[in-house]
């Protein structure tokens, strides 16, 4: 194979798998903590459509990606009060949020003035390096290529994973979603843990949906991220809960999103049709290869994942 | 040491209910610096719940809480640990996947932001090495014995500080050579100044090793502390049930029949893929308790299981009646005669959301009168529920209510109803008495004998020694997944159990 | 004295909260939805108006609101059923588009000049059984591997809607009508096959989705069948002890639910569309399905009348855009029905108790959990 076409392939999967690193990342905090958030998707919709209104109304990106973190975090508030204070199936109310947020994305997208549905954005991000070490062959693009949220992005990586093993407060997240009485017993407050990462999750989640409408598309029209909230769920468990590896899954998935434009630089046809099947068809056999039997156990799945915690009650 | 003129810890009128019942009702409690002061109180008397207020876990409903003189309220468990508080709970709060010294720093505050781990098992180490507590910190805590989880709690108050420890029930798991051992460091404890609440239902520990006793009934105090050394365990017996206290009287087995259950070379594996049961032979009699002791997660779930038919053994054979029932499903073996009242009762023996009488009916539903072809019969099982309901003395049942709802006692009736009334000729209960009051008790008992006596072969396995010295016409001890000893009814002592329940098996085989 | 109050489970709730508290999730959906029109410069009660006028206002809104809620009812039974059973099945999008495929491959295959009696049988049966093989992609898995269906069953909507695409728009499949060149079209389906329309343009089709809904409920709360389903759906422990085999049921029910998706895009093509039309199939039903049993509180009777007012906001959503609203503000309606009636459940699982008052003993309640 030739090797730019290799190097442009992973150069594209680390551009399609940013958002994917964002909203992966933020999901295992949020499930580290022992809340399931099946809203990612409706989040991520609504932190695009914020993102891409505020930079539009304001010409400012700084204030479109603050915009989309701040929706994402509001939007995820709402899943954390149902599923820790009033203790409701996490599922159906994670379901609910993105069903919401789905149709508040879109209802922004049309009813704003003027709306934003088919209009390009005003500012895009650009690469952070031109010239210079952006031209050494391979490691520049591969390295310097890249706009500045994809730095972002290593930096929560890196971050997130320090703080989960390495830090107090990591230690208090794992334990709440391992065993929450437990914590509770040693003097962990289990619902503001729980709270916090919901919302830290839920505003991460919302940046990566911002990396659509601000970067990848960069426009505005519904349903714009297709499933990605969806497979960032899946890339969760493929990462094993653990941040630096849903870097390297978000990539991988990136990459199977990219295929399409591979095969066309190589001149081989496939329908764009079924070429989409690809990045859902490897999130089923990766959920069966994985998940299979007790095998999510030994991933390091939080055994306290989706059981609301009360106190008084046992 | 201390010599302050205040109570380590004064309550005063704390009363707390739970689902409209009172478990604490009006309850003053005063703890003095550097005694032991024993809590006794039977199952359901309120000790856990007035030791959970005490640790912050709980809020009280109304009544006031002094520590030292000083007025406090606690928010939950970390105020307490601030106010020098720490309890060991009767189910440990370990997180499983964390090591020791992980455990020991969750929920601290006093620590930089990024953990050091060498640090924290060294400072662990030291601690359990002066109060004869030893556990290796890095080992994570689903690595450890039950003994040695409770070491881990009683170290991570002490690393706190904790100038007053709670202990709620600490001898439940443990053998009773374990319990002196622990007792000791309870002693050294309040030498040093420590205040040590001991939660216990067991007269010859409190003898053994406190100063004052408070005794508990319904959620009440029962009368002042008083003094250990001047209560008789008779008294004290009296102070907690509220009437003499009334051995069991049972009439020695008369009508041995067939073997109903037989067990050979029985090996089974425990959840995490260990052989558990170990190569196990038993045979049950018609018309005779067997009870099988041992300390927890020696292999009795497992072996229940098994039997059951709830989890394939490895190895060995189980006949039920002679016949071969080794392979048989659950429902195989439930039609031949097998009858099961698990440790589980809501959630395994009892589906919760369902009502009374659909519980009564979950054995019996696939045969009429309950179903008509593919149909069920409402009528079958408000009919049947009903009469149960009255036969049994069931308690708090309304149409419609989920089962869950129900008190323990009145579950556990029910359960055994259901068990008892289908055809069988073999019960296997496991601890069918847990948790029940002394009223409840003595009627589940009476339903086990009078099993015995219509002609069932009965297996009890359970945990606690009581129970089954009042019940079984024999009884063997499982240690680590083998039977290492067999005593009759009338042989058996509390101390040679122990001793064979923690291993020490030479100076019992014949 | 200080007045102090704690959330306490109930036992039972009563009928009028089970019955209110729906009720108070569309009202207080309604308000939100009016703050986000308000905001954007739209009048709430003019949308709200031109909703029911649209949805009720003439007998053919309300055969057009009719024909939106038969597929829902659907939806919302294959929801329903399976969430009872603690089955997470998020796929009815996806068995939707099977059934359909299937429905449609059949309805195309048949002769034309196949009798109705016959071949309107065969398409919906193909449509069930094209729902129930979807589901056995994900139920498979589960019950012989273990494999959570929760992401399983979504991943499948994903493949499911390309290959609908594909079938119609990416490719010469026989789905796809031949004379249909600049823009591809499905094939229409033999006509003995499609459903007689007898009020304006609904059809038969909801009796069966009718039908089905009660069926469930039958098989759910009548049969011994039904009687395992809800002992595994509420502790699958218990279910094991008393000898029921819980993958057989949880595959059973998966299935149903599937052949219950399945089923609403068969109708779908046997019936209003009479192809399959990728346009017109790819409207979020299965989702929506989740919102009607969510609010049904799971009950398959309950979907019924549930459906039809999801099926009502469906069909207005189209005539909003005639004053200038976005027809999404339906689907921000339907979420936020879904989150309050989501939030709902908690009232009534609890109440709130005043605890500086006396507790009277009576009932004995929740003993077993005080010690």
């Amino acid at each position: 194979m030739n090797e730019s076409v290799v190097v442009l392939t992973i150069f594209a999967a680390i551009g399609l798998g940013t958002p994917l690193v964002f909203a992966t990342v933020g999901e295992v905090l949020s499930e580290r903590s022992g809340v399931l958030n099946l809203g990612v998707q409706g989040t991520m919709l609504v932190g695009a459509v914020a993102g891409f209104w505020a930079t539009f109304k304001t010409g400012s990106l700084l204030l479109g990606v603050v915009a989309a973190i701040v929706a994402g975090a509001a939007l995820s508030l709402v899943h954390a009060f149902s599923s820790i204070t009033l203790r409701v199936s996490q599922i159906v109310s994670g379901l609910a949020l993105t069903i919401f947020g789905t149709g508040l994305s879109e209802f922004i997208g049309r009813a704003s003035e003027p709306p934003l549905v088919g209009q390009p954005s005003r500012e895009k991000f650009e690469p952070l390096f031109e010239g210079g070490i952006a031209d050494i062959p391979i490691v520049g693009p591969l390295i310097f290529g890249h706009d500045i949220l994809v730095y972002f992005s290593w930096l929560v990586v890196a971050a997130s994973s320090w703080y989960l093993f390495r830090s107090r407060m990591g230690l208090s997240l794992r334990a709440v979603g391992e065993d929450p009485a437990s914590a509770d017993a040693a003097g962990v407050n289990v619902a503001r843990i729980r709270y916090g990462h919901v919302v830290l999750g839920g505003a991460l989640a919302g940046l990566g949906g911002a990396y659509f409408s601000l970067v990848l598309v960069p426009s505005w029209q519904d349903d714009l991220i297709g499933g990605a909230g969806w497979i960032a769920i899946a890339l969760v468990i493929v990462a094993s809960w653990r941040p630096w590896r849903a870097l390297v899954a978000a990539y991988l998935f990136g990459a199977a999103g990219r295929v399409n434009f591979t095969l066309q630089t190589l001149e081989i046809s496939a329908p764009s049709n079924l070429l989409a099947m690809i990045p859902f068809a490897l999130a089923i056999v990766a959920m069966i290869v994985l998940t299979s039997g007790k095998r999510a156990r030994l991933l390091g799945a939080p055994a306290a994942l989706g059981v609301p915690y009360s106190r008084e009650q046992r | 040491m201390t010599t302050s003129a205040h109570p380590a810890l004064d309550l005063k009128s704390i009363s707390k209910a739970f689902y409209g019942v009172k478990a604490n009702d009006d309850v003053d409690f005063e703890l003095r610096p550097g005694e032991v002061h024993a809590l006794l109180g039977e199952n359901g008397a309120g000790k856990s719940t007035l030791c959970s207020i005490i640790a912050g876990l709980y809020r009280p409903d109304s009544g006031t809480m002094h520590v030292h003189g000083e007025e406090a309220g606690f928010r939950s468990p970390k105020d307490a640990f601030a106010a020098g508080i720490g309890m060991v709970y009767q189910h440990f709060r370990l997180v499983p996947n964390l090591t020791v010294a992980e455990n020991m720093v969750l929920g601290t505050t006093d620590l930089p932001i990024r953990v050091s781990t060498s640090a924290i098992e060294r400072q662990t180490e030291e601690i359990g090495e002066r109060y004869g507590l030893p556990v290796d910190p890095r080992a994570r805590i689903w690595q450890l014995s039950v003994g040695e989880q409770q070491r881990v709690e009683i170290l991570k108050l002490l690393q706190r500080n904790a100038r007053i420890l709670i202990l709620d029930e600490p001898t439940a798991v443990l053998t009773p050579q374990e319990s002196d051992a622990l007792f000791r460091t309870v002693r050294q404890m309040a030498d040093e100044g420590r205040s040590v609440i001991l939660v216990s239902h067991k007269l010859h520990e409190i003898k053994q090793a406190s100063d004052r006793v408070t005794v508990l009934r319904h959620g009440r105090r029962v009368g002042e502390p008083v003094a250990t050394a001047d209560a008789t365990p008779r008294q004290l017996a009296a102070m907690m049930v509220g009437r003499d206290l009334v051995l069991p009287t049972r009439d020695p087995h008369e009508h041995l029949g067939d073997v109903a259950l037989a067990i050979r070379g029985l090996r089974v594996l425990s959840d995490r893929g260990l052989e558990a049961v170990k190569g196990v032979d038993l045979d049950v009699r018609r018309g005779e308790i067997v009870g099988i002791a041992g300390v927890a997660g020696n292999g009795q779930r497992e072996l229940a299981y098994a039997i059951a038919g709830l989890r394939r053994p490895v190895a060995g054979t189980i006949s039920l009646d002679g016949r071969d029932i080794t392979s048989l499903s659950v429902r195989q073996r439930i039609n031949r005669g097998l009858s099961y009242v698990p440790q589980n009762r809501l959630g395994m023996g009892l589906a919760p959301g369902l009502t009374t009488e659909e519980n009564l009916g979950l054995k019996a539903y696939r045969k009429p009168p309950f179903s008509r072809g593919p149909f069920l019969v409402a009528k079958a099982f408000n009919d049947t529920g009903a009469r149960l309901v009255a036969d049994y003395d069931v308690r708090g049942v309304r149409p419609g209510l989920p089962i869950r709802l129900l008190s323990g006692g009145n579950l556990q009736k029910v359960l055994i109803a259901r068990e008892t009334t289908q055809k069988h000729s073999v019960l296997v209960a496991r601890s069918p008495t847990r948790g029940l009051d002394v009223g409840a008790t003595s009627a589940v008992r009476n339903l086990v004998l009078e099993e015995r006596d219509n002609g069932v072969g009965v297996l009890l396995i359970s945990e606690d020694l009581d129970e089954l010295m009042a019940l079984s016409d024999r009884m063997v001890v499982l240690f680590e997944g083998r039977i290492v000893g067999e005593l009759t009814a009338d042989e058996a002592s509390a101390e040679q159990l122990g001793l064979l329940m923690a291993g020490h098996v030479e100076e019992t085989s014949p | 004295m200080r007045r102090r109050y704690s959330v306490q489970p109930r036992g039972l709730a009563p009928l009028r909260v089970t019955l209110l508290v729906p009720l108070i999730s569309v009202a207080a959906a309604l308000i939100v939805g009016a703050i986000f029109l308000a905001v954007t410069g739209n009048s709430p009660v003019e949308v709200y108006q031109k909703m029911v006028d649209t949805a009720f206002g003439s007998g053919r809104g309300l055969a057009e609101t009719l024909i939106s809620s038969t597929p829902l009812m659907l939806t919302g039974v294959a929801a329903a059923v399976a969430f009872k059973m603690l089955v997470w099945n998020i796929g009815a999008e996806g068995q939707l588009l099977a059934g359909a495929i299937a429905a449609a491959g059949v309805g195309i295959w048949l002769a034309d000049g196949t009798p109705a009696a016959l071949a309107i049988p065969v398409v919906i049966l193909a449509g069930a059984g094209g729902g129930a093989f979807w589901a056995y992609l994900a139920a498979g898995p589960r019950v012989y591997l273990g494999t959570n269906e929760i992401i399983t069953t979504l991943m499948l909507n994903f493949i499911a809607l390309n290959l609908m695409n594909y079938l119609v728009l990416g490719s010469f499949s026989p789905w796809r009508d031949p004379e249909s060149t600049q823009f591809p079209q499905g094939r229409p389906i033999i006509e003995s096959a499609r459903l007689t329309e007898f009020f304006h343009r609904l059809d038969y089709g909801i009796f069966i989705a009718v039908a089905v809904a009660i069926l469930a409920w039958a098989l759910i709360g009548k049969t011994r069948w039904g009687f395992e389903v809800r002992v595994v759906g509420d502790s699958v422990e218990a279910a094991r002890y008393s000898g029921i085999t819980v993958n057989r049921k949880i595959l059973g029910v998966f299935l149903f639910s599937g052949a219950a998706a399945g089923l609403a895009g068969a109708l779908l093509v046997a019936g209003i569309l009479g192809k399959m039309d990728p346009r017109s199939l790819d409207l979020g039903l299965g989702f929506t399905g989740i919102i009607v049993a969510a609010l049904a509180r799971l009950n398959p009777v309950a979907v019924i009348p549930v459906a039809v007012l999801m099926g009502a906001l469906n069909n207005a959503g189209p005539a909003l855009q005639s004053i200038g609203v976005p027809d999404a503000t339906v689907t921000m309606l339907q979420g936020a029905i879904l989150v309050f009636a989501v939030a709902g459940e908690f009232l009534i699982a609890n109440r709130l108790v005043r605890t500086d008052r006396t507790i009277s003993t009576a009932g004995r309640l929740q003993k077993a959990g005080v010690t």
